[in-house]
């Protein structure tokens, strides 16, 4: 079950997005997110999902895999979409206790669960389309006019790289980690939450131990490896923008015009 | 011609402190080991849990320092750390989990990750990382992931982001301790074909008797001290002593040994299970 979260995970490929610089790529995913709060009407999703379909199809990563990466936040998408459908003001449709049915509630209910799920798996599409390598140049590159300022920008994209790295370790200790105190009796699936939040100690604590080994025993062959930080350093896949990267951002500002026109004109 | 790693009386130790930071004990991890290492040879540092021998090894490679005692590795001293990383390019280390030394999600990028801390152009990058990857036999996985890879996979992908590096020597720390057979054995016939063809010096550090059948020389340690030393053949002949050393000798060396207790001349050089069946045999055709 644990082995199903999909966020930061790689897919392998060698489709047209796989290819796409992923300075190309990191920008497209900000904008697509601030995107998602540019407009009003649900109409605009219209135009934003297309776009979101039109980037899959050419990536070729199946859509299972992208719908994967939504079940760990399904708790947080019902909840959302509960409270807004049931607690909006406005013409009640109908009516228990506190709970407020209202028209306006259904709309921003639709509105909000449909934002959420677009920008879930919009910036699951960068992480798996993009190696953490790659992903951790482009963030360098990117920040790069802050290290004038004196910002580890080199240091930090290193660590959220290996971050993304050891997720699927992590997730797999912590799977063997909950069997073998389930085998001794331990109950992580009933009682309240405050009684499975004091159940998840015996799982916290080893994991914690472990991860701090693991840091540690990485540092030691991340050294011997002759690791010094960012000077220095030469790069095996040198960041270069093709003729393909430019169509792409071509692409996009196609998309954000779409996207105005639309939300401007058809007021659903 | 020099020796590629010289150790003097090079002693360890560890301070255990309490929560205010006094020292409350000591811990000689090394006692006083010297040993010589010349370019070229497959040297194995055998010994139990606790022995010193990965202390030993996080010494050649300039992770630790030498509490007192010299050590040179490819004439340069280790202590003063500004030619630390001259050491780390001469010396590469292969560690016990594959998974803790891997540092990218695609095994090329990992194999090129230590060319690329050295400084070395993008297009020899490429290069190196082909052929260390062909040279350990994993270059049909290189755009893989190595979470989807065995542990003895990601042990001979460990090994070719060393060899990219093109170091003079490299040590393998345990490496083989978490694998299963078939693995350990790929891993360490990996690394002695490397030491023949490629004329790198070896050092495999480990507890497992059968993986030292194929070196030059073996050191054996015990509580910091280096114990024995000698041929494969010398130290197995020993057996009754590697016992004592905490030691599991091979299976075959141990039958031998006990029917020697008991009085059948077998000879005492007797490595494997081949050359204890031939054994057996010649005294049966004698008889």
């Amino acid at each position: 079950m644990i082995r199903d979260i999909t966020i930061g995970q790689y897919y392998q490929g060698e489709s047209l997005i796989h290819k796409l610089d992923p300075r190309l790529k990191v920008v497209g995913v900000l904008v697509y997110l601030i995107s998602l709060f540019c407009f009003r009407y649900v109409i605009g999703f219209l135009v934003a999902g297309l776009f979101f379909v039109l980037v899959l199809k050419l990536s070729k990563v199946p859509f299972r895999y992208v719908i994967k990466g939504l079940k760990p936040i399904l708790f947080l998408l019902v909840f959302t979409a509960a409270l807004n459908l049931l607690w909006t003001p406005g013409e009640t449709i109908w009516r228990f206790g506190i709970l407020n049915l209202t028209k306006e509630g259904i709309y921003k209910c639709i509105f909000m669960a449909l934002r959420l799920i677009l920008l879930i798996i919009g910036s699951s599409l960068l992480t798996l389309t993009t190696t953490p390598n790659q992903l951790t140049d482009a963030m360098e590159y990117l920040l790069g006019p802050f290290k004038r300022f004196g910002a580890p920008v080199h240091e930090v994209a290193m660590m959220m790289s290996i971050a993304l790295r050891f997720i699927p370790i992590l997730l797999e200790e912590t799977d063997k980690i909950m069997k073998a105190q389930m085998s001794r009796g331990a109950d992580f699936e009933s009682g309240n939450l405050m009684h499975r939040l004091r159940n998840m100690i015996p799982l916290l604590v080893p994991l914690f131990v472990s991860a701090t080994r693991r840091a540690n025993e990485l540092a030691y062959a991340m050294d011997a490896r002759c690791y010094n930080g960012g000077a220095g350093r030469t790069k095996m896949k040198p960041l270069k923008y093709h003729s393909r990267d430019y169509k792409g951002y071509g692409v996009l500002v196609v998309y954000l015009v779409l996207l105005i026109v639309v939300t401007r004109t058809v007021a659903i | 011609m020099q020796p590629i790693i010289d150790a003097k009386d090079l002693v360890h130790e560890y301070s255990q402190r309490d929560e205010e930071g006094n020292v409350t004990g000591i811990n000689r991890a090394l006692d006083g080991v010297s040993l010589q290492v010349e370019e070229g040879d497959f040297i194995a540092v055998l010994g139990a849990n606790g022995s010193g021998k990965s202390t030993f090894a996080k010494h050649l490679n300039a992770l630790l320092t030498p509490t007192e005692g010299t050590l040179y590795v490819g004439g340069m001293e280790c202590g003063d750390h500004t030619k630390d990383l001259d050491i780390r390019k001469t010396v590469g280390m292969v560690f016990q989990n594959p998974d803790n030394q891997i540092i990218s999600n695609v095994v090329e990028e990992d194999v090129g990750f230590g060319p690329e801390n050295i400084g070395v152009p993008t297009a020899e990058i490429w290069q190196r990382m082909e052929d260390a990857l062909k040279n350990v036999g994993m270059y049909a996985y290189r755009k893989n992931s190595p979470n989807k890879l065995s542990g003895g996979q990601k042990q001979r992908v460990a090994i070719a982001g060393i060899l990219a590096m093109k170091p003079k020597c490299i040590i393998l720390d345990e490496s083989t301790a978490m694998l299963d057979p078939g693995g350990r054995k790929a891993v360490i016939d990996t690394i002695s074909r490397i030491n023949r063809e490629e004329k790198i010096t070896v050092i495999v550090i480990t507890h497992y008797m059968e993986e030292v059948t194929g070196a030059d020389h073996v050191y054996v340690m015990d509580s910091g001290k280096v114990v024995m030393e000698g041929s494969p053949r010398e130290i197995f002949a020993r057996s009754h002593e590697l016992e004592e050393h905490r030691l599991a000798v091979p299976e075959a060396v141990k039958v031998a040994m006990l029917l020697r207790d008991q009085g059948i001349p077998l000879p005492e050089d007797i490595l494997d299970q081949e050359e204890l069946v031939d054994a057996v045999e010649n005294l049966w055709i004698q008889r």
